[in-house]
């Protein structure tokens, strides 16, 4: 994905907005595979990445969608955006865990885990501790943390996406990290016997 | 959720819920209430602790997601290759289109020029003639009718597969359904077919056959003697229908006589048609010369675009002629409106309506035709039509319908509009599809019609093709009214732009001399952005050059880890 500073692609999009292949071909090649790691970290498989990547550039160029995008903003945030919308367009067909996640937003969680706990927890676990901790999760509970923390998507594109309203969507954050904690093996003492 | 109302007291000091920690290190605060979680993170070590480690937490979130463990799949390297290579049956399509333009050129000019010549005595020595019309060269082609068949299934059956591709993404599944749409092709039991195709030098219907459906007949020489239960499409150089047809009659020829009976209706593309015979319904033709001669009779009305029209028989109805000169020696029983050069009325003339006529020269009536009021005649006019008023007033009227016709196209279809025009701004590829498709739909819709495609397939496509002309000079003109007003991708104010261009557009068609010219390129620079749009649409055609290896993790986007107050 284009790095900080790095300049927008603007005329290769101009170019790919016509139906340039070749500018189509390095719009893929630039942005695919964020996209794809985005969809690895946001859908359960493998396989579902792989399709949803394919989807996702398939439909920017069949349904022109390069043209809804406005060149004023950030190309890397408008393409997460559609990758987000897609892959949660995606989950919620499936239905997946959606018990887990019915429950009602508006009730906050107001806990104080322990600081210290809570410290240590992140010291001891490795990165693939978290990214296996992050497939157990609910759908919701895993595209918001990926939205968040992977696309640095803001409050206002997460509460669009997931159809929240955007009050609520620090409350989604929070309990995905109660959620991941949990799957971390260490959630119980954290989030309830925590609080002092 | 203010720490004091809600938290716990930690000696005297309460603490700040983890909600409100969140959303202080997110920067979700507002600037009074980040004001007090900073200040009191200042005494209060516990909640301190707390915010460095959501942030911690936070990094590790970002840095887990972030890291690179798989490389990425080759099916996604290799995307944009396969893509492209999916995509190539529109190639296919073009190589269909084009293979049925060349027989349709054959068929239609090169044959005919071929006898023609040879009648001359261009017998085919030299080089050119050897190459070009030497029928050594291109009589295979005729066999090739039945490839083209094939290759018309194909294209379709290219179609279905891009229908369902966008359906069934698993192979599996989509090799069913094509083997069940292939199964079911060869499984069509042959007599469902409710139509013949014959061909040959000399093809025809015998006298005592009877075809019980529709027949299409392809020769030098077509013929039919027999009786056809459905209708007739005559391909040919000299056709006579001698026998009895219950449909009706629908003839590309030089020379078409109809000496029998025909139920139906006559439609014809010929060079002369002679009628002795009985035509039970109308008559429409585009020809050179039309007899209708004193034994042949039309029931119904004759619309006819010809040079010449000699009628001596019998019309049941009116008669509408564009062309130059009639000759009536016959009856008609209807009214008749000529538009022409000369209109002569000869003695034994019988016109039971009013005739109308706008000629040139006066026409010239005996004073023993029965007439059931004179000729109204009036004569044409040749001033320019420029200097006319009402010219004025239609071409006002004209440019208000296609401002409306494109209103209603480009709210109908907003994103293919805009991808139309920016399509247009390709000016290259614009033209050159342009006058691919300007010139080779018309002909593939013709062989579609005769074909197994089918005629619904044919007139439908020549159809789409027609609107597809005016669309095309809204197209330009919003290109046009792009130039004046700025790029603009917003539905209203393309409209905007296109009404300012299409004005200018229309003007700049109707300057005496080179309007039509303009026209013409208008049509094809419109003809290939729409074409081109419609190709990029089916088109996920990305570089060849696809690079297919393991990519480098891009760098670590900004998280927002970063603790303090939100910039009120």
């Amino acid at each position: 994905m284009s790095a900080p500073g790095k300049p927008e692609p603007t005329e290769a999009i101009a170019r790919a907005r016509t139906g340039d292949a070749d500018a189509w071909g390095e719009l893929y090649r630039e942005y695919a595979p964020a996209i794809f790691r985005f969809c690895r970290r946001a859908l359960p498989t493998r396989e579902d990445a792989e399709d949803a990547t394919m989807d996702i550039f398939a439909k920017l160029m069949r349904d022109n969608k390069l043209q809804q995008y406005d060149q004023s903003r950030s190309f890397t945030a408008w393409l997460y955006k559609v990758a987000a919308n897609h892959c949660w367009d995606i989950l919620r067909r499936r239905k997946t865990r959606q018990d887990k996640e019915t429950e009602d937003l508006e009730n906050v969680p107001l806990e104080h885990p322990d600081p210290n706990q809570l410290d240590r927890l992140i010291e001891q676990r490795t990165s693939e501790e978290v990214r296996r901790a992050l497939d157990k999760l609910g759908s919701r509970a895993r595209m918001a943390l990926v939205m968040r923390y992977y696309s640095d998507m803001s409050y206002d594109e997460i509460a669009d996406a997931l159809g929240v309203r955007r009050a609520f969507v620090g409350v989604v954050l929070l309990r995905a990290r109660h959620e991941l904690r949990q799957a971390l093996g260490q959630s119980g003492a954290l989030a309830a016997g925590g609080t002092t | 959720m203010r720490a004091d109302d809600n938290l716990p007291d930690d000696g005297g000091l309460q603490h700040l819920d983890e909600m409100t920690c969140l959303l202080y290190i997110e920067r979700q605060l507002d600037r009074a209430r980040a004001q007090e979680v900073s200040a009191h993170t200042q005494e209060c070590a516990a909640c301190r602790t707390l915010l460095r480690a959501l942030e911690r937490e936070s990094r590790l979130l970002t840095r887990a997601m972030l890291e690179e463990e798989e490389a990425l799949p080759a099916r996604l390297a290799q995307f944009q290759e396969r893509a492209r290579r999916s995509m190539q049956w529109i190639w296919t399509v073009a190589f269909g289109l084009a293979a049925t333009g060349v027989y349709a050129l054959y068929s239609t000019y090169v044959a005919p020029l071929q006898t023609e010549l040879e009648k001359d005595g261009f017998g085919g020595s030299n080089l050119l003639s050897l190459l070009i019309f030497q029928g050594a060269f291109w009589k295979g082609w005729q066999s090739m009718s039945t490839l083209l068949e094939v290759l018309a299934l194909i294209t379709l059956a290219g179609f279905a597969v891009a229908f369902f591709r966008k359906r069934v993404r698993r192979g599996s599944v989509l090799a069913l359904v094509l083997t069940g749409f292939c199964a079911s092709l060869l499984l069509q039991p042959a007599p469902a077919m409710a139509s013949e195709t014959r061909r040959g030098e000399s093809v025809g219907v015998a006298q005592d056959e009877i075809i019980k459906g529709d027949i299409f007949l392809f020769g030098e020489r077509v013929r039919i003697d027999g009786t056809v239960e459905g209708d007739v499409f005559l391909f040919g150089h000299n056709a006579n229908v001698a026998g009895h047809v219950k449909g009706d009659v629908i003839a590309f020829a030089q020379t078409l006589e109809v000496n029998g009976q025909v139920d139906g209706n006559v439609r014809a593309f010929t060079n002369t048609l002679t009628i002795r015979g009985t035509v039970a319904k109308n008559v429409l033709t585009f020809d050179e010369v039309v007899n209708l001669e004193s034994a042949g009779k039309v029931g119904g009305s004759l619309t006819l675009f010809v040079e010449t029209l000699n009628l001596e028989g019998v019309l049941g109805r009116d008669l509408f002629m564009f062309g130059k000169h009639l000759a009536l020696s016959g009856k008609i029983d209807g009214a008749v409106k000529l538009k022409g050069d000369l209109l002569t009325i000869n003695s034994s003339a019988q016109v039971a309506g009013p005739i109308h006529f706008e000629g040139n020269k006066e026409p010239e009536v005996s004073p023993q035709a029965k007439l059931a009021s004179p000729v109204d005649y009036h004569k044409m006019e040749h001033k320019p039509q420029y200097l006319e008023g009402h010219y004025y007033v239609w071409q006002v009227i004209w440019l208000a319908a296609f401002v409306i016709f494109g209103l209603v196209l480009f709210q109908l279809m907003p994103r293919f509009a805009s991808e139309a025009v920016s399509s247009a701004e390709r000016y290259g590829a614009s033209f050159g599809l342009g006058v691919l498709v300007f010139f080779g739909v018309p002909i593939a819709a013709v062989i579609a019609c005769v074909t197994v495609v089918g005629l619904f397939v044919g007139i439908s496509s020549f159809f789409i093709w027609y609107a597809a002309l005016y669309f095309a000079q809204l197209i330009v003109g919003a290109m046009v009214g792009q130039w004046l007003m700025g790029p603009t991708r917003e539905t209203w104010p393309l409209i905007g732009r296109m009404a300012v261009g299409i004005v200018i557009v229309r003007i700049a068609t109707v300057v005496p001399a080179v309007g039509g010219w303009i026209k013409f390129g208008i049509i094809l620079w419109g003809l290939g952005a729409i074409s081109l749009a419609l190709y990029n649409r089916f088109q996920p055609t990305l570089a060849p050059n696809a690079t297919s290896g393991p990519y480098m993790p891009p760098p670590l986007p900004p998280n927002t880890t970063v603790g303090g107050m939100q910039p009120a």
